[in-house]
């Protein structure tokens, strides 16, 4: 039968769409309406289902920072997902407790997505919480001040803009907090 | 078996077609500056990670926007700018007439550069959307709509008026690239806006996957169907072959993108139809790679001399590794290991520069002599080309695979601090450095040659006037 794109230029065409449609319509439209986590912020006030907590829309600042953080290009060496992984949890987990693994319904609000494909640093999806101001602005003028050895490059110019700075932090600070896992030992208490 | 070899000599050249080949030229010598300007930038970021403060406080020189533009850069700037231009080539010799309109031809050029320059302004100001391959901003992209028509209507223009009724399977690559191009860069670039979260996730891995499948594998294979029967000599070997790879091609690669999320937050049913479909594609790249191979039976010898067959014939070779290593990282057990790695930039760099690239330096190097009616300005210089970007991809590619998989085995012992998988990797960072100062040598010296060759022909031109 396909002898016939072989002379047919419409036909040919026809074929080359068709075959392509059947997947690219089942793997991206079809998805979201049979798994509705992807749409649904994450809530849960039953400890037996695992950690409580509720996923709130990020405010006028912290989108500020999200802003700051894809227009720097953090995403490009930072993941922001624990992945099902044994070695994910412990890495992103906090003073011996493994942290959850990343479920879809705690980025329904993120755009754009921030998931990443390459860990040149660490994982930051449940970096919220984990360090304090001071620290962060001691680590975006030279990381390596920290971290020795480190090849995360200098931010001078966040750490010198109080609003920025400001807003970046802010937005770290939510990263994995939508679910309730960390012992009250958060800096912040 | 009669018939096969007849198609595959479809484009008898016809004595009465001249090619006037403009719009090539244009898009070639284009794709060609920005192969050299951004492999400045390439070797700039390499060289960040041997020493994290290099230019550290210049925001405009950060690595978080140098690193789209060298991604965008080759991929748009100079690898499918070749594309095009080497398609506006082959395309009217394989119908035995002139491309339809040397004027859009022309126009699509132009707005081509247009697109590019643009986006070096617009990603080191940091104007980035922040989807990976489609960092671009909105008015760039409905640029990139309008030019892709434009190249469309071109292409299919020269089709419909063809004079040999059965088409070449590098017509069907073609026609194929410029359907699924459209779908795939709509939904990568527009569809994405209108969703958040793991949805839009799923819609630009579905993206980022095709861009490298549905883009940048269809138009390479339709050069290297050109090509490597052109540049040897040797009718292809199977006509049948090369409709299995085809339409296998056309059904299984756009399921796969819910592969660059495995173990991630998506559902599990896709990811397994992701790995699935991942391990298909071992059919459409096995069909092809056994009819180049298949070809080049008693040729082999040609590859001594012919430099446009060397690179052809490694470019396979490196496609068929490519496309191997592709559905073993889509495994659980191996994706667990090498996922988030420096494996994946190298695998990534032996598709792009490797495999297809390699085809695109091979027409540019076969093409250029010819539109310009001379010889090549130097034959040794070429080989020399070859030389220095085979060693320093091959340093490139190894070290990363080496490096990468012991990294992601360290990751796997949480015991190890994350800081020391940083340390254990700087050599690895360092032989990559001087692997992509030898392959920016060899993108050189191979710009230098096409450049005087290009401005020898016009010298010559000029004196017989
Ligand atoms: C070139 C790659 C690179 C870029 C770009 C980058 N980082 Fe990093 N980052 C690293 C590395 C490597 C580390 C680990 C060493 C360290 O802590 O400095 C790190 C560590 C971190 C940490 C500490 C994580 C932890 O759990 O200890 C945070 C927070 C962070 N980076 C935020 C950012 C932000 C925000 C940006 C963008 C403004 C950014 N990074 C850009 C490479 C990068």
């Amino acid at each position: 039968m396909l002898r016939k794109a072989d002379n047919s230029a419409t036909f040919a065409v026809a074929a080359a769409l068709g075959l392509f449609l059947i997947g690219g319509l089942l793997t991206t439209v079809v998805p979201p309406l049979v798994d509705k986590s992807w749409a649904k912020p994450f809530e849960n006030h039953d400890p037996a289902k695992g950690p409580t907590g509720k996923l709130r829309p990020y405010t006028e600042q912290e989108l500020h920072g999200r802003a700051i953080y894809v227009r720097e290009g953090c995403w490009y060496c930072h993941t922001q997902q624990t992945r099902t992984l044994l070695a994910d949890t412990k890495r992103s987990g906090w003073r011996g407790v493994d942290s959850p693994i990343s479920t879809p319904d705690e980025f329904v609000y993120d755009n754009p997505h921030m998931f990443g494909t390459k860990r040149t640093g660490p994982d930051l999806s449940r970096v919220g919480g984990k360090y304090d101001t001071q620290w962060h602005r001691t680590h975006f003028r030279n990381p390596r001040d920290l971290v020795p050895g480190s090849v995360m490059p200098p931010f001078p110019w966040i750490a010198n803009n109080e609003s920025e700075f400001q807003a970046l932090v802010a937005y770290l600070q939510t990263l994995g907090r939508a679910k309730n896992w960390r012992p009250d030992n958060d800096y912040e208490r | 078996m009669h018939a096969d070899r007849a198609a595959a000599r479809a484009e008898t050249p016809s004595a009465a077609t001249v090619h006037s080949d403009a719009a090539a030229k244009w898009f070639l010598i284009s794709a060609i500056s920005y192969f050299f300007i951004v492999g400045i930038i390439a070797i700039t970021i390499a060289a960040k990670f041997v020493w994290p403060e290099l230019l550290g406080t210049v925001p405009y020189l950060s690595y978080g926007r140098l690193r789209p533009l060298h991604v965008n850069g080759m991929l748009f700037g100079w690898l499918l700018a070749a594309d095009m231009g080497l398609t506006f080539y082959l395309l009217p010799r394989l119908c035995g007439v002139k491309l339809w309109s040397e004027k859009l031809g022309l126009a699509t050029a132009a707005l081509w550069n247009v697109i590019i320059l643009g986006a070096v302004v617009a990603l080191l100001g940091g104007w980035n959307q922040g989807l990976e391959y489609a960092e671009l901003p909105l008015p760039l992209d409905i640029l990139v709509v309008i030019a892709w028509v434009m190249f469309g209507v071109n292409v299919f223009g020269t089709i419909a008026s063809r004079k040999y009724e059965q088409m070449y399977v590098s017509i069907w690559y073609v026609m194929g690239t410029v359907l699924w191009t459209a779908f795939v860069y709509l939904t990568g670039n527009f569809a994405v806006l209108f969703t958040t979260g793991v949805n839009q996730a799923n819609l630009n891995w579905m993206y980022v996957h095709n861009a490298v499948g549905l883009i940048f594998t269809p138009v390479g294979l339709a050069l290297a169907y050109y090509f490597i029967p052109k540049a040897s000599n040797t009718p292809l070997y199977s006509h049948k072959l090369s409709m299995i790879g085809f339409w296998s091609l056309a059904f299984v690669y756009v399921w796969t993108g819910a592969h660059h999320m495995l173990h991630g937050p998506i559902s599990q049913w896709l990811q397994t139809i992701a790995i699935t479909f991942s391990v298909m594609l071992l059919i459409p790249v096995w069909a092809v790679v056994y009819n180049f191979f298949a070809t080049m039976k008693g040729q082999w010898h040609q590859l001594r001399e012919n430099v446009p067959l060397k690179f052809l014939m490694s470019g396979v070779v490196f496609y068929l590794l490519t496309c191997f290593q592709g559905p073993m990282h889509s495994l659980r057990s191996v994706n667990a290991i090498v996922s988030k790695t420096d494996w994946i930039p190298g695998h990534a760099h032996m598709a792009v520069l490797g495999a297809f690239s390699f085809f695109a330096i091979a027409g540019t190097y076969y093409v250029i002599p010819r539109i310009y009616r001379t010889k090549l300005h130097s034959e040794a210089l070429a080989n020399w080309s070859f030389w220095f970007i085979m060693m320093g991809g091959l340093g490139f590619f190894v070290t990363l695979w080496l490096g990468g998989f012991w990294q992601g085995w360290q990751w796997n012992n949480p015991s190890i601090p994350f800081i020391d998988t940083v340390v254990a990797l700087k050599p690895v960072w360092t032989v990559r450095f001087f692997s992509g100062v030898l392959i920016f040598c060899g993108i050189v010296m191979f710009g230098y040659n096409i450049m005087a060759t290009a401005i020898g022909a016009r010298g010559e031109a000029r004196q017989e006037a």
